[in-house]
């Protein structure tokens, strides 16, 4: 996957510094997800204001995880997090439908951030291979997509355990940042 | 005082600024109409032709004509994601209906969609251009047999064009949204959108 990546991003950012952002609420997969794209070593890092963040520096792409939900005290310190994001890739537990309504809120209160205004943003259902995982319309509805209307989204259905629909998700991402003017 | 004639500067000298749908079933080329669209009017490249996936969401372009700036919204057309649709509806100052030509299977579908599309009340009086796209292929239909299948003249009094075109090559896009911006401005919605939209900015 590390090669297929090279492929889909090379041209993407140039020699830019990029970051892209893999969000979402706590066991919905992000840290498998980044293991399974095979990038390089996945760095956890738990700075002194005391949230946990890793790290995955894949030439100049810069991809950084850290749970949304919880404590309130600590949000203001994300903002350290935020400056070039390109993209945020969200990613759901879709078979977690008790937390979906936590999901889908802070989801949308992170796009609200100035600094994260011009970043698309690819959603990851992801727990496809669990028993009542939601597909990706009803993950949609959920999540109030819709209410997007600024930026280009898409969502994928994903299992990251088998590693299904990564990919696809990339692909779209590198040509919705390729062909810009988003 | 400023702000006044700010205001006023703006409201005379900005360009108004139209939001148009992309609308289809699946595979009828949202995306390579809404990428060609973009080659064209900002002289870019975009993306080519076989780098197209199926769309499970929004794609965005924004471009400038003369006097007006326009932004697509291209949304997914499968069968699951047209629930999405309606929920743009309400912000959009027109509609671009895509057919695949070539697909005869496929035209029972487009139409009860679109039927749906024009019976919503969001889009009341909102211009449509049905676009019969890939044009290029063999298989395409005429416009008359389009017609025959569609019996697109039987839809409504909002202001309606036909063409028949290619994404692909780009064929009857400039004439489709030439027609698009003319009946934008002088759509009863369009200064429908605009006194709400003025009204939102006072408070």
């Amino acid at each position: 996957m590390g090669i297929v990546f090279t492929r889909l991003f090379s041209s993407v950012f140039g020699n830019r510094e990029a970051r892209i952002l893999v969000l979402g609420l706590d066991n919905a997969g992000k840290t498998t997800i980044l293991y399974r794209l095979q990038m390089g070593e996945v760095v956890s890092t738990i700075p002194t204001i005391g949230f946990n963040v890793e790290t995955v520096q894949y030439n100049n792409i810069k991809f950084q995880v850290w749970d949304l939900g919880g404590q309130t005290s600590i949000r203001p310190y994300w903002r350290c997090y935020f400056p070039n994001t390109q993209a945020i890739i969200y990613v759901v537990d879709s078979s977690d439908t008790d937390r979906l309504v936590t999901a889908k809120e802070e989801f949308h209160s992170i796009l609200e951030e100035d600094e994260l205004k011009g970043a698309v943003v690819l959603v990851y259902a992801n727990k496809q291979d669990l028993p009542g995982a939601l597909d990706d319309a009803a993950i949609t509805e959920s999540l109030e997509l819709h209410k997007i209307k600024s930026r280009q989204w898409a969502i994928f259905k994903t299992s990251a355990i088998k590693g299904e629909g990564l990919f696809e998700g990339l692909n779209w991402l590198s040509n919705a940042l390729k062909s810009g003017s988003s | 005082m400023f702000s006044l004639f700010h205001g006023l500067w703006n409201h005379v000298f900005s360009k108004t600024e139209f939001r148009v749908l992309i609308l289809g079933v699946h595979k009828s080329g949202k995306t390579t109409l809404l990428e060609k669209l973009k080659s064209i009017y900002l002289k870019g490249e975009g993306l080519p032709h076989d780098h197209i996936g199926p769309t499970v969401g929004l794609n965005i372009g924004r471009i400038e004509d003369a006097n007006v700036k326009l932004v697509f919204w291209d949304l997914g057309g499968q069968p699951g994601l047209r629930t999405i649709w309606e929920k743009y509806y309400d912000e959009a100052h027109a509609i671009v209906y895509v057919i695949d030509s070539a697909s005869a299977s496929t035209f029972e579908d487009a139409k009860s969609a679109l039927e749906k599309v024009l019976r919503h009340e969001d889009l009341q009086e909102a211009p449509l251009l049905v676009f019969a796209n890939k044009q290029d292929l063999p298989a395409a239909v005429t416009e008359e047999e389009l017609d025959r299948h569609l019996h697109l003249k039987e839809f409504d009094e909002r202001p309606y064009m036909f063409v028949a075109g290619s994404a692909y090559d780009g064929t009857g896009i400039k004439l489709g949204i030439d027609w698009l911006v003319e009946e934008m401005g002088k759509s009863r919605r369009t200064e429908a959108l605009r006194t709400r939209t003025d009204t939102y900015a006072k408070f």
